[in-house]
C-alpha cells in the first residue's frame, strides 16, 4: 500500500509541476462558468441540468489530456524502466496512476461548486437532484480517465494517446445517436446501454440507477484490467 | 560459481522478438561479493540481459533467478532485491532530488524510520550533497548518471544491475563512481555493463563477453589473457629479404603465421607479425633464427589487452545455422 501511495503522490507532483492540470482545471472551469451563465442567466434554466450536460461534453473531451500522461511519458522519459522493475505489482502501478488523475477530476469538481453559490442565493434548487448529477459526473469521470489509462499504456507519444482516448470517448458519448438507425431491437438496446451521454442524463435528472452506475463502474474496472494485464504481457 | 550460492543465474535463457532473437541460450551466473563486468558491441544483448535480470522484459525461454527469486513467476518479490541503473538514468525531471530519492525509497521499502539516513548515505556515496534540494531537470549530464546510480543503491540491494554506470562523467566523477561499485561490490553481486575495457580490468573479478545474443566468453580478465595467449603475437623490425625472412620464421618451431610488411617509413626494413603458440622460449628462438642471418633492430613480444581480447572475441564470425 505504501507503493502505491507513493506512486500516487508522485503522479499528483509531476501533474502540478507540469502546465498541463492548471490548463485542464482553468479550461474546464471556465467553460462551466460560461455554460452555468449561459443557462441560468440568459435562458433562464432554474436547474443544473444544462450545465451538468454541458459538463459532461467538457469531460469527455478534456479526460484525454489529463490522462494522456500517465504511462506515455513514462515511457518517453524512460522512467518506465524505474517504475516497472521498482517492487510494485502491475495493478498496484495502474491503481496509483489512475487516483492520481481522479484527484484532478475531483479538484475540479469542488472548483464548479462555486457555480451553486448563485443558484442557492438566488433559488431553492432541489440538492438530491444537483447531487445525482455530481455523482453520475465523477462516475462519467473514472470511467473516461480509466479508458484514457488503457490508450496511454499502448503508445509512447502522448498525443496520440490523446487522439485515440478522445475519439474513443466521444463514440461513447455520441452511440446512443445511431439507435434510430438500427432495425433489430438488440442492436437498438446495445447502443443506448453503451451510450456514456444516455446514462449521465439519468443522473442529471436526479435517478441514481444501479444499472447506470454499475455500467460505469464496469466500463472503469475492464479498462484498469485491460491496462495491468497489458503491463503484464508487455514484459 | 555454483548457481546455487550464485545472486544471478541465468540458465539456457533466450529471447526473442516476433521472429528475431535477441538472446541465444545465455548461461552464467554471478555470486555474492562478486562484480562481473558485461562486455559486447552495440546492439549485442547486453542492456536486453540486464531488462531481463531487472524484471522489465522477460525471458522467452530459460530461466533467470535474481536474488533466488525466478523472475519468471516472482519478479515483485524478486525487485526488493534490486538495484537498476539503466543505461539512461530513469529520472522524473519536475521532482527535486530528495523528493525523488525519497520516493524510490519509499516504494523500495525504506522504513520512514530510516529515511532521512538511508538518502544522506547514498547522497554522501554519489557525492550529491550540493544539488539535493535542485528539481533534477537542472541537473548536469554528470550529476544525472549519479543520481541514477544513487536510486539503484537504495535500500541497500543484495543485486546491483548497472547498465553503463560511469557514462557522462569526467574523469574524477569515474573514479569516485568506481570506488563506490567496488565497496559495494564487496559484499553483494553485481553485473556491469560498459564500454570502457579498463574499468572492466579495475573493478571486476570476471568478464563476459557477449556478442550477436550469445555468450563468447565468461573468465576473469587475466583468464581471459591466458586462453587468448593461446595465439600470441611477436612483432619483429628486420633488415632482410621478405621471402628468405618468411621461410626462416615459419621454420622456427612455435611460429603458425608469418605477416610481412615494408615498415613505414624505412623502406629497407620489414615490419614482421609472427602468431605463435603460448609458452615461453619462442620469442628467443625467433631472435636467434633471425639474429644468424640478418640484422634484427627490434623484437616485442605483444600481451593480449583486453581491448584486444574483446576484439578478438567479438570479431569471430558467427555461425548463421546456429542460430
Amino acid at each position: 500500500m505504501s507503493g502505491v501511495l507513493a506512486v500516487y503522490q508522485k503522479e499528483l507532483s509531476t501533474y502540478f509541476r507540469s502546465p498541463i492540470a492548471y490548463y485542464v482545471v482553468a479550461v474546464f472551469l471556465l467553460g462551466t462558468g460560461y455554460f452555468f451563465l449561459y443557462n441560468i442567466v440568459l435562458a433562464g434554466e432554474t436547474t443544473m441540468a444544462g450545465t451538468f450536460q454541458n459538463m459532461g461534453v467538457l469531460l469527455v473531451t478534456l479526460a484525454p489530456l489529463v490522462s494522456m500522461r500517465l504511462f506515455s511519458a513514462e515511457y518517453t522519459a524512460g522512467t518506465a524502466e524505474l517504475l516497472l522493475t521498482l517492487p510494485l505489482s502491475p495493478w498496484q502501478i495502474v491503481l496509483a496512476k489512475y487516483l492520481g488523475a481522479l484527484t484532478i477530476l475531483l479538484l475540479v469538481c469542488l472548483g464548479t461548486l462555486v457555480d451553486l453559490v448563485p443558484l442557492y442565493f438566488f433559488g431553492t434548487p432541489e440538492t438530491t437532484t444537483i447531487l445525482a448529477g455530481y455523482v453520475g459526473f465523477v462516475l462519467l469521470g473514472m470511467a473516461c480517465l480509466a479508458i484514457g489509462e488503457l490508450f496511454s499504456i499502448v503508445t509512447e507519444n502522448q498525443i496520440v494517446a490523446a487522439l485515440i482516448t478522445a475519439a474513443v470517448l466521444l463514440g461513447f458519448w455520441f452511440v446512443g445517436h445511431l439507435e434510430s438507425f438500427q432495425r433489430s431491437d438488440g442492436l437498438r438496446g446495445l447502443v443506448v446501454y453503451l451510450s456514456f451521454a444516455r446514462h449521465f442524463t439519468d443522473f442529471i435528472q436526479g435517478l441514481v440507477r444501479t444499472e447506470a452506475v454499475v455500467f460505469y463502474l464496469v466500463v472503469a474496472g475492464i479498462a484498469l484490467a485491460l491496462s495491468a494485464g497489458y503491463l503484464h504481457w508487455r514484459r | 560459481m555454483s548457481s546455487t550460492a550464485a545472486s544471478i543465474v541465468l540458465d539456457s535463457v533466450s529471447k526473442r522478438y516476433g521472429s528475431r532473437t535477441i538472446l541465444h541460450d545465455l548461461s552464467f551466473s554471478v555470486g555474492r561479493g562478486e562484480i562481473v563486468g558485461f562486455l559486447g558491441p552495440n546492439g549485442a544483448g547486453k542492456t536486453t540481459t540486464m531488462r531481463m535480470l531487472a524484471g522489465f522484459t522477460a525471458a522467452t525461454t530459460g530461466r533467470v533467478m535474481v536474488a533466488g527469486h525466478d523472475m519468471a513467476t516472482d519478479n515483485v518479490e524478486a525487485a526488493r532485491h534490486i538495484g537498476y541503473l539503466p543505461e539512461r538514468p530513469p529520472l522524473y525531471d519536475p521532482l527535486d532530488v530528495t523528493a525523488y530519492l525519497r520516493f524510490v525509497a519509499r516504494i523500495k521499502g525504506v522504513r520512514r524510520t530510516a529515511m532521512a539516513a538511508e538518502l544522506e548515505r547514498v547522497v554522501s556515496a554519489c557525492h550529491l550533497e550540493a544539488v539535493v534540494r535542485h528539481e533534477i531537470y537542472k541537473l548536469s549530464k554528470g550529476y544525472r548518471q549519479r543520481l541514477g546510480l544513487a536510486q539503484a543503491l537504495l535500500g541497500a540491494p543484495d543485486v546491483l544491475l548497472l547498465d553503463e554506470p560511469t557514462a557522462g562523467l569526467d574523469p574524477g566523477q569515474i573514479l569516485e563512481t568506481r570506488e563506490v561499485i567496488r565497496a559495494f561490490g564487496r559484499d553483494h553481486a553485481v553485473l556491469l555493463s560498459t564500454h570502457i575495457l579498463a574499468e572492466v580490468t579495475l573493478i571486476c573479478q570476471r568478464v563476459a563477453i557477449i556478442d550477436h545474443g550469445r555468450l563468447l566468453a565468461i573468465d576473469s580478465p587475466a583468464g581471459l589473457q591466458r586462453a587468448v595467449a593461446q595465439t600470441n603475437r611477436v612483432a619483429l623490425r628486420v633488415a632482410a629479404p621478405a621471402e628468405g625472412l618468411r621461410d626462416a620464421l615459419l621454420s622456427v618451431k612455435g611460429v603458425s603465421a608469418v605477416d610481412v610488411q615494408p615498415a613505414a617509413g624505412a623502406p629497407a626494413l620489414l615490419d614482421v607479425d609472427c602468431q605463435v603458440d603460448a609458452g615461453d622460449g619462442v620469442e628467443a628462438e625467433i631472435a636467434r633464427a633471425v639474429a644468424a642471418r640478418w640484422d634484427l633492430h627490434r623484437l616485442e613480444r605483444q600481451q593480449p589487452t583486453l581491448e584486444n581480447i574483446f576484439l578478438r572475441y567479438v570479431a569471430t564470425p558467427v555461425d548463421p545455422d546456429a542460430r
